[in-house]
């Protein structure tokens, strides 16, 4: 779902562009009190695996791909929204400039999609799902759905703000990609916390409630 | 349990071998956003499959042009060579901005 130049007018773009600023001041932030240097070879090969797996774009049916954005799996085996945002902006800045994958004027929109709406969306529905069914990889499975479906109606909405596509077409069109492209996302995500889990379960974030005990 | 460097490696040649991968078999249709973009501009139908030569940014103004170093994750007439080497450049790109940005945050004097 990244979203080309020509998709956004400029002068929204730049509104997006300074939520988007907002929350990777927070993100780092975050990062500085909450990384230590122990966590630099977790976050940096889950970076480079979210980044391959971004460019790996699988058949959804009715002539459409999709990719993973990975924000869930960010989100979750870091403990917290703001590392799917610190991860995601810079994979979406390297994508946009190197590979001119999403726009650089609607760069803003990109991270607040994936990274903002996906993080917050994919770390507190996996902590509330947990709570309840107790099992960690089925929640991270509706987690990393939930966290590719919601941002793909975000986008819907900015497309119809932006004129460029009319409101309920472009919501049905793009939940029902979503929707699908949500379900590999599930799958993959449970899987890529199970591999990290099973690696290295001293790097993945357990103090808090809501976090794996693997 | 296995050690840093392990974890590193391993974690590498799983993004690449999955990079690899994804040049022989992903999938040649547009995205979510620009099926939807050729849903409504009446190139394809909902369900229905892409046009060949559909272009889902001719609905866009066009008002900024930027021109990608490797666009779309390839070099021009170096076919799937151009692609892999694209995918191992971001993937190590990405890991070393990462890591040196988590270094450069994570490593300033009043924390140690």
């Amino acid at each position: 779902m990244h979203i080309p130049d020509a998709f956004i007018p400029l002068p929204q773009a730049a509104v997006y562009w300074l939520i988007a600023i907002v929350f990777i001041a927070l993100a780092l932030k975050w990062a500085r009190n909450e990384l230590s240097e122990e966590k630099i070879p977790l976050i940096a090969v889950l970076a480079a695996g979210i980044f391959a797996i971004q460019a790996f774009n699988l058949p959804v049916g009715m002539g459409t791909s999709g990719h993973l954005v990975g924000g869930a799996l960010a989100a979750i085996v870091l403990g917290s929204p703001y590392a799917a945002v610190f991860v995601l902006s810079i994979v979406l800045i390297i994508q946009g400039v190197i590979f001119g994958d999403g726009g650089i004027t609607t760069m803003g929109a990109n991270i607040i999609n994936m990274g903002v709406i996906g993080g917050f969306v994919g770390y507190y529905t996996f902590t509330g799902v947990k709570k309840v069914i107790g099992n960690t990889y089925a929640s991270a499975g509706i987690a990393a759905w939930l966290a590719c479906l919601i941002p793909a109606l975000a986008c819907a909405i900015e497309m119809f703000v932006a004129g460029t596509f009319p409101l309920v077409e472009g919501l049905i069109a793009m939940g029902l990609y979503h929707a699908i492209i949500g379900i590999i996302e599930g799958i993959l995500t449970a899987g890529g916390i199970y591999l990290i889990a099973t690696a290295r379960p001293d790097l993945i974030e357990t103090e808090t409630s809501g976090g794996i005990t693997a | 349990m296995i050690d840093n460097k392990t974890f590193i490696a391993a974690g590498i040649i799983l993004a690449i071998v999955i990079g690899v991968v994804a040049v022989f078999m992903a999938s040649g249709d547009p995205d979510g956003l620009e099926s939807t973009a050729l849903v409504v501009q009446g190139e394809k139908t909902l369900t229905g499959l892409s046009p060949e030569d559909g272009d889902a940014e001719a609905i866009g103004e066009g008002t900024f042009e930027y021109e990608a170093p490797l666009p779309d994750y390839s070099m021009e007439g170096a076919g799937k060579g151009g692609e892999i080497f694209s995918l191992i450049v971001g993937i190590f790109v990405t890991f070393a901005l990462i890591g040196g940005v988590t270094w450069a945050i994570t490593s300033k004097p009043s924390k140690s």
